[in-house]
């Protein structure tokens, strides 16, 4: 049994909408294939109840997975690498001399995925300062309790660790485990991974002193994107950064923020007093 | 799939190179059999876990390995399969008409793809040879085999990492 | 700006897979399918700005060819990414004690030889899924 055309078709303009990526007319197996686990999840027996069920009663959580599930196959890991580039040329100078030697770097991966986020940046960390493991913490989150128990595992297949990661930090930061890659026990104790919605309140955390939001405001209705940043800025230092995706801006959503260009890429500063 | 006849005498010499059962077991070959596919036959080419009769007329190909544990990696499926398996893995870059010789090197990839995977998880240094295709693959000892058995597209497909036949009177490395 | 790669290969099907997928970037590519033949072209005058090397092949091995370019000191703007099913951790790092710059595990997908040029600057063009 294949999609019908108009659920298809919502699939289709689904997809595009939210990561540019455009499906050809005859994947309809692919999406098929892609969404059974997902329908099943549901309780639903087909995909096509399930997409109906998600096109009557649209929630975030449903379409950011339908996007993920026909859209990443691997989690690239230097791909769009313009925010790491940041931290280690601006932001981590800036904040070594901002903070005393002893005081601890706090550094947040929300909707972290499988941890590429949080790991690529404990090992940019590592790599650039002497005692990275004794001075940064880095919280990796995810709705996904899933996603957050494989962050935790720090354990990626061949096919995650051929998607760009620069060979020479794969030989310094990673041993072989079997068929699969795994992180390096240093940086694994570098970043603690837990299940969080950044749609509801938030658990205690922070105070964080660079935030990686990548990707994820695109998911949700303004409302919920103006709540998100107001919480998220709540859990930052006062002079912390914050970055979003390629395609993402604080610009008309909420105004207390203010946008630094750092080389390719932006970050966003809290405004002061807002 | 025949039950293997396990004869114990591996049990009886310490310095036998170790079994493959020891080293590799039949998820990790199938994981990465499946990675395989997935990357270089098609995002959406799964293998089910199944086994099912091969047909009489069938192509191997395979990879030897030689190192703490000496062996071949083979792959063995029908030929009209093998003759699917290389347009998929060509896609657009296939030629109109498939040689015999397009087959054989296709096949003596995907054995290359998955020695060279399996090579790694078994305890090294090891040597991975050139791939090899044909209708008779060298004799392993069955006893002392991890085979896999697959569908694709609904079609058998096994693949075996076997200790070499002749190694069982061999003194080891 | 036109890119040039040389693909080395024993396997035909790999040689047309990665060479399908470099001109889909925008390359202008050779093949061989040795290292020796590698060479060959080298010597020919035709130096490409990216080698996608094998490593186990007749004749002479992607390693030995690594080697080999990197004793040329005219060919040190060669960039060398390793495409091979070798995946040990000690292999990768033998590599690019070597000289190799970048180092893919087989099986790959067009997407991870898209990220490796991204990273080695040598995307010529912005590619869209």
């Amino acid at each position: 049994m294949t999609l019908t055309a108009t659920r298809f078709d919502w699939v289709r303009q689904l997809v595009h909408r939210e990561s540019a990526i455009v499906l050809a007319p005859g994947k309809e197996y692919l999406v098929e294939a892609r969404l059974l686990p997902l329908a099943r999840k549901m309780g639903m027996s087909d995909v096509d109840s399930f997409v109906d069920s998600v096109r009557s009663r649209p929630r975030p959580d449903d379409t950011r997975s339908i996007v993920e599930a026909l859209t990443t196959n691997e989690t690239s890991w230097f791909r769009d690498g313009d925010p790491f580039t940041a931290l280690t040329s601006t932001v981590l100078p800036a904040l070594l001399s901002a903070r005393g030697p002893a005081e601890r770097l706090q550094i947040w991966s929300a909707a972290c995925s499988s941890g590429q986020e949080a790991y690529t940046v404990a090992m940019l960390l590592e790599d650039a300062m002497p005692n990275a493991s004794a001075r940064v913490s880095i919280t990796a989150t995810d709705i996904s309790r899933e996603m957050v128990e494989r962050t935790r595992a720090g354990r990626f297949s061949q096919l995650e660790v051929n998607r760009g990661l620069p060979a020479p930090m794969l030989v310094r930061h990673f041993q072989r485990a079997g068929s699969e890659w795994e992180v390096a026990p240093n940086l694994r104790r570098m970043v603690t991974a837990r299940e969080c919605n950044l749609a509801a309140p938030l658990p205690r955390m922070g105070p964080f002193d660079v935030v990686y939001l990548r990707n994820v405001l695109i998911y949700f209705d303004l409302p919920t994107k103006q709540a998100i940043l107001r919480r998220v800025r709540e859990l930052m230092r006062p002079d912390g950064w914050l970055f979003l995706g390629a395609a993402e801006t604080t610009l008309g959503v909420d105004d207390s923020w203010s946008r630094v260009v750092l080389g390719r890429t932006s970050a966003y500063r809290p405004l002061k007093g807002a | 799939m025949t039950v293997p006849t396990d004869s114990g005498e591996r049990r009886r010499a310490g310095d036998r190179p170790p079994a493959i059962a020891e080293l590799i077991d039949e998820a990790t070959v199938q994981e990465i059999t499946e990675q395989a596919w997935l990357a270089l036959v098609g995002e959406d080419e799964v293998l089910v876990p199944l086994p099912a009769p091969l047909p009489a007329d069938t192509l191997s190909s395979w990879v030897e390995i030689v190192g703490p544990w000496t062996g071949s990696v083979v792959l063995t499926c029908g030929r009209d399969t093998a003759l699917a398996l290389t347009r998929a893995l060509l896609r657009e870059h296939a030629p109109e008409v498939l040689e015999e010789e397009d087959v054989d090197d296709a096949m003596g990839e995907l054995a290359n793809v998955v020695g060279g995977n399996v090579k790694a998880v078994l305890p090294g240094p090891s040597v991975l040879g050139l791939p090899e295709t044909g209708t008779t693959p060298p004799p392993g000892r069955e006893a002392d085999t991890c085979r896999v058995d697959v569908l694709w597209r609904g079609e058998p497909l096994t693949v075996s990492v076997q200790s070499h036949a002749e190694r069982e009177n061999e003194v080891p490395l | 700006m036109t890119v040039r790669a040389l693909v080395i290969d024993d396997s035909r099907a790999m040689r047309r897979i990665v060479t399908g997928t470099l001109e889909g970037f925008g390359y202008e590519t050779r093949q061989a399918g040795h290292g020796q033949e590698a060479l060959d072209v080298l010597h020919e005058g035709w130096v490409p700005d990216l080698c996608t090397i094998d490593w186990n092949m007749p004749v002479m091995d992607g390693l030995q060819f690594v080697n080999a370019v990197r004793a040329n000191p005219g060919w040190r703007a060669v960039t060398l990414m390793m495409v091979t099913s070798e995946s040990e951790h000690g292999q990768i790092v033998r590599a690019l004690a070597a000289g190799a710059h970048e180092y893919v595990i087989k099986p790959f997908t067009a997407d991870a030889i898209r990220d490796k040029l991204a990273l080695l600057g040598l995307l010529p063009q912005e590619v869209s899924l």
